[in-house]
């Protein structure tokens, strides 16, 4: 067995003829908090759909804790827990009869249900019908559901989707305290780039089906350091002057920008034009926000 | 397996008026047959006075059919309902389970629902008889149970088609309707040709043979059900 939980090679769901999920290559490694994000109609949930096996593959192939899933979907589904979209329940039952519901067909201990209230902090509403549960609850039986079978791997899809801050806060505390407590791997999705550098290890991004970047969230935070801006006279000519300088700096035709330094660069470089008798008007620091990064990577269709 | 998928389905139909449906079923053809003997009791006693037991169980079974076919379309679409509610096939099918089973467990718990109704008539019609002075020494268990089992397995069919419907489609108005319109056509089943279905339930074939009947609804039944299995674990899940 090699190193990575789940792997997925050359994934592809075509719905329509249209690929929805194209050549998505996951690589999940033991113990990460693996934020999968992309803006809504990506195919996040897609993808999560065949991870499962909910959905057949058009192509491509799921590997989890090194076991085909086509070939053996029963012992590995026993070791994974999932929530997809929104919570699944039954309303009209109590969470206690909800989860002693799927114990049934789970076959473990009635003792479980117990601890997967408390870890959800619900013990106290377990007898209460679920259609009475707020959204930020039924979430959390979701979870409890999703824990029942002591998972090694735990899929959840928007698990914050639709809650109050608070409720996202108590989600996210939640699963962040899951590795350590639990010894259990998470894939968590997500359309808000601001939730999954709160918790996640390493990060997906997936755009019009195709994975776009795949590394640790440190990789992504350098990409967010700043450049400096400048407004000059004739920024056309300057840019050709920083460059000929030895500086690394872009010109598209409306702004002129450079790899920010420290100061003492930044100062060479407005000496530099001044030198060459350019009006210097403005210089500016520009903090390419992560969001920023985000949104220029999924081609400017993400909601933020 | 399917054992524990079936105990979780008994668990889920707790408080959703499955099992009221499957004992009103029962309940309202002895009833009505209560109340047609009430009414005009001297009339039926002269005209079943060599056999009253045999008149009563004739009585009966005329309301049978049309309460079967109704009673397991409601109930196969109640039974699927509860997962479409919110959607928790999902959940249900991303569970360690052959989706083969999950498919079988809800067919099984319709078959059985109505199995206890069908029970429950056989009770429900000797009660009806004794309060109406029939001598208890005379009843003709071997007939009373074929006239309400025969027809429970030759319909066999019809409940794995309705639960497979039901299944499949979200939209519980097409497996309804399906119901209903088979409730009529049953009703006329007589006088269709030996090899239509739903002429089965009325035990009538050319052979005279009820039994055929039986086999045939039983067969079908199996084929149907082996069909669905194989269907809905083709499927996406949505």
């Amino acid at each position: 067995m090699n190193e990575w939980i789940l792997q997925t090679n050359g994934l592809t769901k075509k719905l329509g003829g249209k690929a929805v999920v194209n050549d998505v290559s996951l690589r999940i490694r033991q113990g990460d908090i693996y934020g999968f994000l992309g803006p809504n109609g990506a195919g996040k949930t897609t993808t999560i759909r065949m991870l499962l096996g909910l959905a057949k593959p058009t192509q491509g192939s799921v590997h989890i804790f090194g076991k085909e899933l086509k070939r053996e979907r029963m012992a590995i589904l026993r070791k994974v827990g999932s929530l997809v979209e929104y919570p699944s329940y039954y309303g009209h039952m109590t969470a206690y009869d909800n989860l002693e519901a799927l114990r049934r067909i789970l076959d473990v201990p009635r003792q479980r249900i117990d601890e997967v209230l408390a870890i959800v902090r619900l013990t106290k509403e377990a007898r209460r019908a679920v259609k009475g549960y707020s959204l930020g609850m039924k979430q959390r039986l979701g979870i409890a559901s999703a824990l029942l079978g002591q998972p090694d791997l735990l899929i959840l899809d928007e698990p914050t989707n639709g809650l109050d801050p608070a409720g996202i806060l108590e989600i996210r505390e939640l699963i962040k305290s899951m590795p350590q407590a639990h010894g259990v791997t998470i894939l968590v999705s997500s359309h808000l780039l601001s939730e999954i550098d709160q918790m996640a290890s390493r990060v997906g991004i997936i755009a019009k089906g195709r994975m776009i970047f795949q590394d640790e969230i440190g990789a992504l935070r350098q990409r967010s350091q700043a450049r400096i801006r400048f407004s000059v006279s004739e920024p056309e000519a300057a840019w050709k002057l920083l460059l000929a300088s030895g500086y690394h700096a872009d010109w598209d035709r409306s702004r002129l920008s450079a790899e920010g330094g420290d100061d003492r660069a930044v100062a060479a470089m407005v000496a530099k034009l001044v030198e060459h008798d350019f009006a210097v008007y403005r210089v500016e620091e520009e903090n390419a926000s992560l969001e920023r990064i985000f949104l220029e990577m999924t081609g400017g269709e993400g909601s933020l | 397996m399917l054992a524990r998928i079936l105990s979780a389905e008994f668990l889920k139909i707790r408080g959703k008026m499955l099992w009221f449906l499957a004992v009103l079923g029962p309940l309202g053809v002895a009833g009505l047959q209560g109340l047609n003997y009430g009414l005009r009791y001297d009339y039926l006693m002269n005209l079943y006075q060599d056999d009253p037991w045999g008149g009563l169980i004739r009585d009966v079974s005329a309301l049978t059919l049309p309460t079967l076919f109704i009673g397991l379309a409601i109930l196969a679409s109640m039974a699927a309902g509860i997962e479409h509610q919110t959607n928790a096939w999902k959940q249900t099918l991303a569970l360690p389970v052959p989706k083969t089973a999950v498919f079988a467990a809800k067919a099984l718990l319709n078959v059985l629902l109505l199995f206890v109704s069908s029970t429950l008539l056989a009770v429900m019609t000797i009660a009806l008889g004794a309060t109406l002075g029939f001598d208890l020494g005379d009843i003709p268990y071997g007939d009373l149970l074929q006239t309400l089992y025969y027809p429970f397995f030759a319909a066999l069919p019809f409940m794995v088609l309705q639960v497979w419907l039901s299944v499949t489609l979200a939209n519980q108005a097409v497996p309804l309707t399906v119901g209903i319109i088979g409730m009529i056509v049953a009703m006329f089943g007589s006088r269709f040709d030996d090899w239509v279905p739903y002429k089965w339930p009325h035990l009538l074939n050319g052979a005279g043979e009820p039994l055929y009947s039986v086999l045939a609804g039983a067969a079908l039944g199996v084929v149907l059900l082996l069909a669905g299995m194989a269907q809905f674990a083709r499927k996406d899940v949505s």
